[in-house]
């Protein structure tokens, strides 16, 4: 199954114009879904259980999109509105009991709205599960949103997501994304900066162990004045992991006045682990300030010597220079047992 | 304030000649067409075989399916091979006059006294003078043109032609190595040191045409040269098609600098291909500024395969109206401790389009290995495009590699920091533009510095403002 | 009676929408060395940036008169040209573009008439022994990987070199350390004359300790609060600028 195609091409045997799922097969027979945990300011947003017929610009693909469409078990629409501050976290726990997970979100920040909205993704430790989502976030005038999107899946459970996420004048959406989980994961990301002074950050950890395959494919068209938007992923893959990251700012013409940054740095653990990556810069328009950087490599020697001067171990200190770089993005999680969930599992996965 | 000029006056470089050649092949690409440009060019064999069997490759392959759009181009409308009225010589004096003139008005039989040790000069599909110092004939250096290459060293050239850049590498290499005609051939000797430059200047004068020169060049251990290409055309208003193929060979410990100034007429297509395979410590350095052409898909790749090799790579385009411009650099780190750099600078106005596009693949055996990339894209307004899209492969721990990109346009505080030393605001822009693309022109011949900046003073004239 | 160089009529200026300058007057005359202080945020710099015609800050009102000449709304150049330098508080870095060639083709655009390359090169050269600058600096791009202190040394530089008739030194003094101060003023010493005039934008004092300023002016909240001698500045350093409040 061929999935998450670039939005510009380039040469065939480069192979990352799309990723390419040989041993796909798509679940039959969805059942409901029983392991959806709903927390926090429960009483301040409302959450109505219905179908939300979002069809995503981009999205993951013809086949997966269509058993969103006709197939999904979970639908879920968020309404946020007032300005007070709100918190509330979505739990999909996937389990012998609940295997297969096609969920459809939408999130709908009205006037002004804010709110922290903390969407998880978690299962057993053991086992094959299945997990296709969509989340479309709808940003009006003046909101903020802050979603912390959460992949602790297990190593055998496919993992296909995506995001689009729509932002109309003064709004700001910040995303901080943690993906560790799944044998294959596949992330669409795609965000429309309509408005003028709309303002989209993406922070993102990922981490690739043993034979998982990350496929990140972030685009970003940016089309609000002075809007701007910020891409910011640190991550490391070890064993035969394999990471392609895939990231687009799209300054479409007279976004005057746009600021566009885009960052990745990789490190890289093992002599098998593979990262490719395709930071792509796309101007049509003069007055903006585009910038991207990429960097891969191991630990930094001088980094790690000088740990070792104090009594660290190799994989000591390789593990402590990794979450050093991970902490800034991982401060982002408000809740602190969400946060300790993640450190324990950099703790494991190194 | 803005005053455009439709087409601005490339003077020197769009002198037409009469379209007057000794022979001109019926345009398309048939069987028949390819066994009529071998009988015209008295191929051996071996050859002839070599581009029936490029034909059929090319007739397999599809066209890109990513790049700049290609429809426009019909094989069926070039003529792809135009000899012209006379033979090769070793002496500008019995260059036909139209001819001779104008290689003088480019500059390059005053360079060849001033500046180099070599000069061959294509017309159309064949080269017209090529000429060699003494000195460097008594080194054993050998720089000719490549048909007198297939004749007298066939062994050398059988054994390297083509095997650098295979014809399946894509359509356009393919159709080279079925209808290649011309270009250079340069062998340098074991730990011979070639001080001065040699350069190769291309010119497609024939309407509605193509030209296919290959160059060939072997730099043998512990050696070193420094090869010059120029290329221009004069402007008509069908498309001509430029599809020429240089291989490199820079064996162990040998150094290679490789300048390209590519000023074709604004109605070429430039599909061309060059590649390097470069041996332990040796080092292939490319220099390459693209100013003309319609539209260009030109990506100069190093393929690093000796321990130690290393590559560097300073490219500037300038993409003004109508132009589309989509350069860049490969690289393939495929042996431990190599190492490359990659600067990069693109320049777009007046409707043009400036494309980075790049790949950069550090493989398993490449430990040790260092790639650091940047690179920079000026937007002069905001018709214009600029597009960076790099791939970066890295496929083991012990590596550095670093990547970089900037786009944007003139900082209004450097304009104003420049104004108020009482430059006007075109000089400031001008100025600025023209530091931007310094790093580049410092590193060419000084005569050929000052030709990129007439280029960049031309192209902004008239349309900084 | 002194001849007047430049004259600020009741300047107001906004950046963007923010109102900066409220108001602003102030003459100096040929010969004189005139300092503005005040704290951050004051309108030091944006008074400058008013004089250069800076076109991201806007003019609401008033006039900036230089000799006989309205140079309210002229160009930034156009004002270089007629005789108004100002060394910037963070000069732009210009790539590709030596230090040398810069200055000879500024030169020649401020002066109006060619240079001798020679003659040019003489004097870049006096003015940088007198600078202590290292003659490499010559041939490096303007500004480019310059710590802080070089990149102010460059501004006198080009302040020697272009030899104005008004000096303006935007925080000059700002981030160089002592032996630095005392180059700064001695290039500054050796451009003045009773033809031209000197205005200091700073916040500190230490570069005022060794230049013999006329005037001094207390920029407060975009308005010159009080305007004394040199001995202000010294009552400034003792006491800051509480007393104005």
């Amino acid at each position: 199954m061929i999935l998450n195609e670039t939005p510009i091409r380039t040469a065939k045997n480069y192979e990352i114009n799309n990723i390419n799922i040989d041993d796909f097969s798509l679940p039959k027979n969805i059942k409901k879904f029983g392991g959806l945990n709903i927390s926090g300011d429960v009483d301040k947003i409302s959450i109505i259980e219905e179908k939300n017929k979002a069809n995503l610009k981009y999205g993951n693909g013809e086949i997966l999109s269509k058993q969103i469409e006709n197939d999904s078990n979970v639908n879920l629409h968020l309404k946020v509105d007032s300005q007070d501050k709100k918190e509330i976290t979505l739990e999909f726990n996937l389990s012998e009991e609940n295997q297969n997970l096609v969920d459809d979100i939408l999130i709908d920040g009205t006037e002004n709205a804010t709110a922290t909205i903390v969407i998880k993704y978690i299962s057993d430790r053991k086992g094959k599960f299945y997990h296709n989502g969509q989340i479309r976030v709808v940003s009006q005038n003046s909101s903020n949103l802050n979603i912390i999107f959460l992949n602790l899946l297990n190593k055998e459970t496919e993992n296909y997501v995506s995001i689009e996420n729509v932002l109309d004048e003064n709004s700001t959406v910040k995303y901080t994304i943690v993906d560790f989980g799944g044998k294959n994961s596949v992330t669409n990301y795609y965000t429309n900066l309509k408005g003028e002074n709309s303002n989209n950050e993406i922070n993102t950890i990922y981490l690739g162990t043993d034979n998982q395959l990350l496929d990140l494919n972030y685009i970003v068209e940016v089309y609000g004045k002075k809007s701007n938007i910020n891409m910011n992923l640190k991550g490391a893959i070890k064993d035969k992991s394999k990471k392609h990251f895939k990231g687009t700012i799209d300054f479409k013409k007279d976004c005057k006045k746009a600021k566009g940054d885009e960052n990745e740095y990789c490190t890289i653990l093992s002599d098998t682990a593979k990262s490719i990556s395709l930071p792509v810069l796309l101007c049509t328009e003069e007055d903006i300030e585009g910038n991207h950087g990429t960097a891969s490599g191991k630990v930094d020697e001088k980094q790690l010597f000088y740990l070792m001067t104090r009594g660290l171990s190799l994989k000591e200190a390789q593990k402590l220079i990794v979450r050093g770089q991970f902490n800034e993005i991982i401060e982002n999680i408000p809740d602190e047992n969400i946060r300790d969930i993640v450190v324990e599992q950099i703790e494991q996965k190194l | 304030m803005k005053t455009e000029l439709d087409e601005i006056n490339r003077n020197i470089y769009d002198i037409k000649n009469k379209d007057d050649y000794d022979f001109k092949i019926k345009k398309g690409l048939t069987r028949e067409i390819i066994e009529e440009i071998s009988r015209q060019k008295n191929d051996p064999e071996w050859m002839r075989d070599f581009r029936l069997k490029a034909l059929e490759t090319y007739n397999k392959l599809e066209m890109p399916t990513w790049g700049p759009d290609l429809s426009e181009l019909n094989m069926d409308d070039i003529a792809t091979y135009v000899r012209p009225k006379t033979k090769m010589t070793g002496n500008w004096e019995d260059v036909p006059e139209d001819i001779k003139n104008t290689f003088d008005k480019l500059g390059i039989p005053e360079a060849e006294k001033k500046s180099l040790a070599g000069v061959g000069a294509q017309y159309d599909s064949e080269v017209v003078y090529h000429s060699m110092k003494n000195e460097l004939l008594a080194q054993g250096v050998i720089y000719t043109d490549m048909e007198t290459a297939v004749r007298e060293y066939p062994d050398i050239v059988q054994q390297h032609f083509m095997k650098c850049v295979p014809v399946t590498d894509h359509k356009f290499v393919a159709l080279h190595g079925a209808v290649w005609s011309g270009g250079s051939f340069v062998y340098v000797p074991k730990n011979v040191k070639v001080e001065i430059p040699l350069q190769s200047y291309f010119r497609l004068n024939s309407p509605e045409s193509g030209q296919f020169e290959h160059t060939l060049i072997i730099v043998d251990e512990g050696a070193s040269l420094h090869f010059i290409e120029g290329c221009s055309a004069p402007k008509y208003n069908k498309v001509n098609l430029h599809a020429g193929c240089v291989e490199l060979y820079v064996k162990d410990g040998a150094y290679l600098r490789y300048s390209t100034i590519e000023n074709w007429s604004k109605n070429m297509l430039n599909l061309n291909t060059k590649k390097a395979i470069i041996g332990k410590n040796a080092q292939v350095d490319w220099v390459s500024g693209s100013f003309g052409s319609k539209i260009s898909m030109l990506y100069p790749m190093s393929i690093l395969n000796g321990e130690g090799a290393r590559t560097e790579y300073t490219g500037i385009s300038f993409a003004g109206k109508g132009q589309n411009l989509d350069t860049g650099f490969k690289v393939v780190h495929n042996s431990r401790n190599t190492s490359s750099l990659v600067n990069s600078k693109s320049i777009s106005k007046n409707g043009g389009t400036a494309t980075y596009r790049a790949l950069v693949r550090i493989n398993e055996n490449a430990k040790g290995s260092k790639c650091n990339v940047s690179c920079e894209s000026l937007m002069l307004d905001d018709i214009s495009r600029s597009d960076t899209i790099p791939v970066n492969d890295v496929r083991t721990d012990e590596v550095e590699f670093s990547h970089e990109a900037k786009i944007g346009k003139i900082s209004d505080k450097s304009i104003f920091y420049l104004m108020s030393r009482g430059l006007s605001e075109e000089d400031a822009k001008a100025m600025i533009v023209r530091g931007f693309a310094d790093p580049i022109s410092k590193e060419l011949p000084v005569e050929y510095a000052a030709e990129m900046n007439n280029l960049i003073n031309l192209e902004l004239e008239g349309s900084i403002g | 009676m002194p001849k007047k160089l430049l004259e600020i009529k009741d300047l107001y200026v906004n950046a963007g929408d923010k109102e900066i300058l409220k108001g602003v007057d102030l003459t100096i005359n040929k010969g004189e060395i005139h300092v503005i202080m005040g704290p951050n945020g004051s309108g030091k710099s944006t008074t400058a940036n008013a004089i250069l015609n800076n076109p991201a800050y806007t003019k609401m009102g008033g006039k900036i008169i230089l000799e006989d000449t309205d140079i309210t709304n002229l160009k930034t150049d156009e004002i270089a040209r007629k005789g108004v330098f100002m060394s910037f508080q963070l000069p732009e870095e210009i790539p590709g573009i030596t230090v040398s060639n810069f200055l000879r083709y500024s030169k020649n655009k401020v002066t109006g008439k060619p240079i001798k390359v020679f003659e040019f090169k003489n004097e870049l050269k006096k003015h940088m022994e007198e600078l202590q600058m290292k003659p490499e600096y010559s041939e490096r791009y303007l500004n480019v990987g310059f710590s802080g202190g070089e990149k102010k040394k460059n501004e006198i530089l080009q302040m020697l070199v272009l030899n104005p008739k008004l000096a303006i030194l935007d925080e000059t003094d700002s981030g160089l350390d002592v032996d630095s101060i005392n180059i700064v003023s001695k290039g500054i010493e050796m451009y003045k004359n009773k033809n031209n005039a000197v205005l200091i934008i700073t916040h500190n004092t230490k570069i005022l300790h060794s230049l013999k300023v006329d005037y001094v002016h207390v920029l407060i909240n975009g308005k010159i609060v009080k305007t004394g001698t040199g001995e202000l500045a010294s009552e400034i350093e003792e006491k800051g600028y509480k007393m104005f409040k």
